[in-house]
């Protein structure tokens, strides 16, 4: 049983419908890229996996359970984590304060062991550790996705959403990030990854999906992605290797 | 006339710390659902007419109407969450105030037609009226505003700054959606602070009501001199809402002492648009911009 089954996802906004049926599965530890140029719909698919879209219909099933209909509060406590486009980081809250609430969709946790995880979170985050006691506004991008990332661990999700991880980031930090996707995968969560910067998204993929307009054009490993004529011309066009 | 400045001062104060409530409730509307309550004074309004029910018609003891009638408007301010908010959540900001403009007509309307248009009075929270201390009439009605108003800044500034709670609050006014997708219950994070909106409402009415006549109107007054203390201190601004409350008191005070006692309300407003023309944002509004 996969992880994540996706089949037949529809979904539009009041404007009309954007996406029109897909078809994704992603297996337990894998790291899963869905790639496509701009307006392709890898924003909306992910939220639409996170219960924040409204008119959704189709199949989301999460560990065998469905997750359509469901809203992002019980989408996150099933195990399902989402680092947004954007980072979203909470301005006006401390870094330590931003990865605590990570862990808010574990009610029973008790203060001094979300306390303890994220001392361990802020291990694996020097910088943030640095930037402990800063507000959320005050960080560079990098940080910002940093703190995106380890907020989003907190939740010791199975299944980890991330959206442009990589998006207006130096290139060295852009490696940075990468290492990290890399080391949550070796630590057992698997990872559905939207990116523009496909190179470096396949690089670190098991498999990958080419979306265009709505549609999957093609799946596959990095390589037989890589190597498409249809997905060099429709998306990797400019993009050299 | 010097003679008396401190003795205007104390009594400033005091008005002030009433405006400083009910802005403070009206300012965390604004930050934690980004709703501008234009009904935040009648929350004052119905506090205290419900204190003036239990006191003189029901016959409850003092201290317990004033607890009962604070602690039923928490209640009515997840009610009003309900009926003014909750359903228009998703829409414009501007059909939320169109709704709580409505609703600051519907109530004194409410009260209007249930109890009568007669004012009324409610005695001070202390039998003693006061002592002196040097030139100053310590008025204990006006301490007890400012011990009161005090220990609720405080109070706000503990679960704000010092629990979990606070922090999911404070995630909730900055990103909703974000709140959400992180397993923060929005719903209870916004209900939670209209009921607490509505509680500093209340005591700013239930503390009024022995200084001012209990009437229809008065949740009007409160909720203007409380956006006009909003103004002044930076649009959304906590410390700014308490400092704009304080100064419009003083303010009122002193010119209705010095200047002319007619015109006692006008000077908030005169202080208001001064403050705009040197600080358009309002003495703490760079802060926000740079936040933003
Ligand atoms: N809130 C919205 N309301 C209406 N249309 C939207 C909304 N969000 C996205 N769309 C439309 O849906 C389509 C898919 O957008 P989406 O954000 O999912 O693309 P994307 O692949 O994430 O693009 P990008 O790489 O630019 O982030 C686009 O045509 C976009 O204009
Ligand atoms: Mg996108």
């Amino acid at each position: 049983m996969s992880l994540l089954a996706i089949e037949g996802l529809h979904a539009r906004y009041n404007a009309g419908e954007v996406l029109h049926g897909l078809d994704i599965t992603v297996e337990e530890g894998e790291i899963v890229a869905l790639l496509g140029a701009n307006g392709a719909g890898k924003t909306t698919t992910l939220r639409a996996i996170s219960g924040l879209l409204s008119h959704v219909s189709g199949k989301i099933d999460f560990a065998g359970e469905t997750m359509l209909g469901k809203g992002p509060g019980a989408i996150v406590r099933a195990g399902i984590a989402h680092v947004p486009e954007g980072r979203r980081v909470f301005p006006g809250l401390t870094v330590r304060e931003n990865i605590l609430l990570g862990a808010s969709n574990r009610p029973t946790l008790k203060r001094a062991a979300r306390e303890q995880e994220m001392e361990a979170m802020l291990e694996h985050f020097p910088d943030l550790r640095r930037m402990q006691n800063a507000l959320g506004w005050t960080l560079s991008g990098g940080q910002q996705q940093m703190l995106a990332l380890a907020r989003g661990l907190m939740a010791t999700p199975k299944l980890l959403l991330l959206d442009e991880p990589s998006l207006g980031l130096a290139p060295l930090i852009v490696q940075q990030v990468f290492r990290i996707i890399a080391e949550i995968r070796k630590r057992g969560t698997t990872v559905l990854l939207v990116e523009q910067n496909a190179h470096m998204a396949l690089s670190v993929a098991d498999r990958g999906y080419v979306l265009e307009t709505g549609r999957i054009l093609v799946s596959g490993k990095p390589d037989a992605l890589w190597n498409d004529p249809k997905v060099r011309a429709a998306y990797l066009g400019g993009v050299e290797a | 006339m010097l003679a008396i400045l401190p003795q205007l001062i104390y009594t400033g104060l005091g008005i002030g710390a009433i405006y400083a409530l009910c802005s403070l409730g009206f300012v965390l509307l604004i930050r934690a659902a980004n709703v501008v309550n234009f009904a935040q004074g009648q929350f004052s309004m119905l506090g205290a007419y419900i204190m003036l029910v239990l006191l003189v018609g029901v016959g409850v003891p003092y201290w317990a109407a004033f607890l009962l009638a604070v602690i039923l408007m928490a209640g009515f301010g997840v009610v009003f969450a309900g009926a003014v908010y909750w359903p228009l959540r998703h829409r414009s900001q501007l059909a939320v105030i169109i709704s709580t403009i409505g609703a600051s007509i519907l109530l004194p309307n409410v009260v209007l037609a249930t109890y009568g248009p007669s004012p009324a009075t409610v005695p001070g929270l202390f039998a003693n009226p006061g002592f002196m201390v040097g030139p100053i009439f310590v008025d204990t009605q006006y301490l007890s505003v400012m011990v009161i108003t005090v220990a609720m800044v405080v109070l706000q500034y503990v679960i704000f700054e010092k629990t979990l709670l606070g922090k999911k609050l404070q995630a909730t006014s900055q990103d909703k959606e974000m709140a959400s997708m992180l397993g923060i219950s929005v719903a209870a994070m916004v209900l939670i602070t209209f009921a607490y909106s509505a509680i500093l409402g209340a005591l700013a009415g239930v503390l009024v009501a022995p200084i001012l006549f209990v009437s229809v109107g008065m949740g009007g007054t409160l909720a203007l001199k409380a956006f006009a203390a909003n103004i002044i201190g930076g649009y959304g601004n906590i410390p700014g809402a308490i400092l704009g409350g304080l100064i419009i008191g003083l303010a009122e005070t002193l010119g209705a002492a010095y200047i002319s006692t007619p015109y006692k309300d006008a000077f908030g407003f005169l202080i208001l648009l001064l403050v705009l023309l040197v600080r358009p944002r309002g003495l703490f509004g760079e802060l926000i911009a740079e936040k933003a």
